[in-house]
């Protein structure tokens, strides 16, 4: 219980930490909110005033919420590496509490995007939602899963020496269990169609899989 | 063993001239479902042999293991792409469209993107013992898709593609002589698989 | 005590171990000297297992703890100095109190009551690398990883550092990876490499 207690400990530490050099040093919260905003900008311009089919509009959401992530998240071990601080947390903290930390801050981060873009897009788009909760809680079980998955995947290509673009080419078919079923239960909260609580269920599995796996997979980092 | 295995092939190929019937309606072409079903498979042996090498490396740290997996992912790479241009040739002649998003053609894509990002990672990583750890560490990521490609996916779209050898209802709905070659044609491939991760293995 | 069973270990077609086996023992400061490439910092690495060797393997016991001060471990740039050593000491399960943390300024010569609440940013080399000192000092580690630990210091500086080091020593596994004499000095033992 100890030990739990004083890696839970290092967890907030961490946690605490990153959201205070996020609040200091705001360029990368901004270039994910702007990547969002300019990926939902142009969708909009480009298709103005057209009637958008709710199954496309859920597509655009995930496609907009995915690009942005990576852009937001793809920096979570590699900003360390390049200050020269991944060595010096590696030393001192745990491994599997520096995992969870940054887990648990990209995850927040996913959130704070979502809030920021969501209504922008819905506006934008004029989109109907027939059944918020199904839509919050789609949101919800997605992006726990692009943090479980996106972490794991941040702190591979941080040793990578060519970047540019590799993060979103790995991240997407992982993180795919995720979003079929995301997209298709984002479109039936826009048209408010009968859904199958399995889907929601399938999704929270993958969740937990996908977070078992990183923090297994991690420890041989 | 070549020797044995070119002789198989040219037999196997001999066999799917001359003594399958032709496919109702489709032609000579269609045949080409002789390819695809065996390729189809070794890439997707491939993919777990990848991963289960990549599993012993992390296990043992032994990097003959991490070039088996290497190995097995570009050999699969090259599989799936076969596969996949060789279905979507058979799809346009039954279906009519090369492509149409079914849950098969959506995981043999999938199974691309995996084995493209895998390369790319280990293309990007300079340091050779950083790059076996890391892509050993995302070829086991991957195959957590497998139980969601295999179970969910085909739930939720609606499928064209025809049923596996053995139908969900344990018949046989295959000519015999059809069904034969087939099988030799996949236990051929599969060989040819094993045999080029053998060579010159040191 | 940190034993090293058989360790081989090289970068591509530089191989800087082959086939070492040793025993390092606590109470001595252990200097570890030798040209440049030939592997001091990376020996340091490998005696606190922050990397693997190729073959072979490095033990000690498991509740060890090791703390470092070397020239690639950086500290937070955008925290102040007093979120950086409050931030590693809780990562070791520690919580300072203001006399402690004014305590440890005074033992590496930082004025942590004037510079505390400033950004390491606008710290000189000098400055962080106390700061790095006083984090080291504050996780009561039992193996210490030293790398030219006073490389940026002043006189003054460095011997507040030496005397650190020095009353530390006992019941700790120190080494010190140093090309300098003034810090060859202070160590009782010196393993020379390549070995």
């Amino acid at each position: 219980m100890k030990l739990f207690d004083y890696r839970f400990k290092s967890v907030v530490a961490i946690l605490r930490k990153d959201f205070l050099i996020g609040m200091r040093r705001r360029a990368t919260f901004a270039a994910m909110m702007m990547f969002a905003l300019t990926a939902v900008a142009s969708l909009s311009l480009s298709t103005s005033g057209a009637f958008v089919e709710p199954k496309f509009l859920a597509a655009l959401l995930w496609v907009v919420i995915f690009f942005a992530a990576s852009a937001g998240i793809s920096g979570t071990f590699d900003d360390e590496a390049t200050a020269g601080t991944l060595p010096t947390l590696k030393l001192y903290a745990p491994a599997q509490a520096i995992l969870f930390g940054k887990m648990i801050y990209v995850f927040l981060s996913l959130v704070a995007l979502t809030i920021f873009i969501l209504p922008i897009f819905l506006i934008l788009f004029d989109a109907p939602i027939e059944n918020f909760l199904l839509l919050v809680a789609t949101i919800f079980l997605g992006l726990i899963g692009v943090a479980a998955a996106g972490t794991l995947t941040a702190a591979l290509t941080t040793s990578a020496t060519v970047k540019g673009g590799l993060f979103p080419i790995l991240l997407f078919p992982v993180t795919l269990p995720i979003f079929l079923p995301a997209i298709a239960l984002t479109e039936l909260s826009f048209t408010g169609a009968a859904f199958e609580a399995s889907s929601l269920i399938v999704m929270a599995v993958f969740d937990l899989i996908l977070i078992t796996a990183s923090s297994i997979l991690y420890d041989y980092l | 063993m070549n020797k044995i295995l070119i002789l198989l092939t040219a037999a196997i190929c001999a066999a799917i001239i001359f003594l399958v019937p032709p496919i109702k309606g489709l032609g000579e072409v269609a045949k080409i479902i002789f390819f695809h079903v065996p390729t189809a498979w070794v890439s997707v042996v491939a993919f777990f042999a990848s991963a289960f090498y990549a599993a012993k490396f992390l296990r043992s740290s032994n990097f003959a293991f991490d070039r088996l997996s290497e190995r097995a992912a570009r050999l699969g790479f090259i599989f799936v792409l076969l596969s996949t241009i060789s279905g979507a040739i058979f799809s346009k002649l039954t279906w009519g469209a090369y492509w149409n998003w079914d849950p098969r053609q959506t995981t043999i894509f999938i199974l691309i993107l995996i084995y493209g990002a895998y390369l790319t990672l280990r293309a990007a990583v300079s340091d050779e013992k950083v790059r076996a750890k890391v892509s050993a560490i995302y070829s086991l990521l991957s195959v957590l898709t497998v139980p969601f490609l295999v179970f969910i996916l085909p739930r939720m779209y609606f499928s064209l593609h025809p049923s596996p050898v053995l139908n969900s209802s344990g018949k046989i709905e295959m000519d015999s002589i059809v069904l034969t070659v087939l099988i030799a044609a996949v236990v051929d491939a599969t060989l040819i698989f094993v045999q080029l991760m053998r060579r010159d293995l040191k | 005590m940190i034993t090293f069973d058989d360790v081989s270990l090289s970068f591509g077609r530089r191989e800087l171990f082959k086939n070492i086996s040793l025993k390092l023992c606590g109470g001595k400061i252990i200097g570890v000297t030798g040209a440049n490439g030939a592997g001091k910092s990376t020996f340091l690495k490998l005696a606190g297992k922050i990397i693997q060797p190729d073959s072979g393997s490095v033990n000690f016991p498991a509740d060890k703890k090791i703390a470092a001060v070397t020239p690639e471990m950086k500290i937070y740039d955008n925290l102040t100095a007093l979120e950086n050593l409050k931030f590693f000491s809780e990562l070791r399960g520690k919580n300072l109190s203001a006399e402690k943390i004014l305590e440890l300024g005074e033992r590496v010569g930082l004025d942590l009551e004037t510079f505390g609440n400033v950004r390491v940013e606008n710290f000189s080399t000098g400055m962080r690398q106390r700061l790095k000192f006083a984090i080291l000092l504050s996780v009561d580690a039992d193996i210490w990883l030293l790398d030219e630990p006073t490389a940026n210091l002043d006189d003054a500086g460095r011997d507040k550092i030496f005397n650190e080091i020095r009353a530390a020593k006992s019941g700790k596994i120190i080494l010190l990876a140093t090309n300098d004499k003034l810090e060859e000095n202070i160590c009782d033992e010196i393993i020379r490499l390549p070995l």
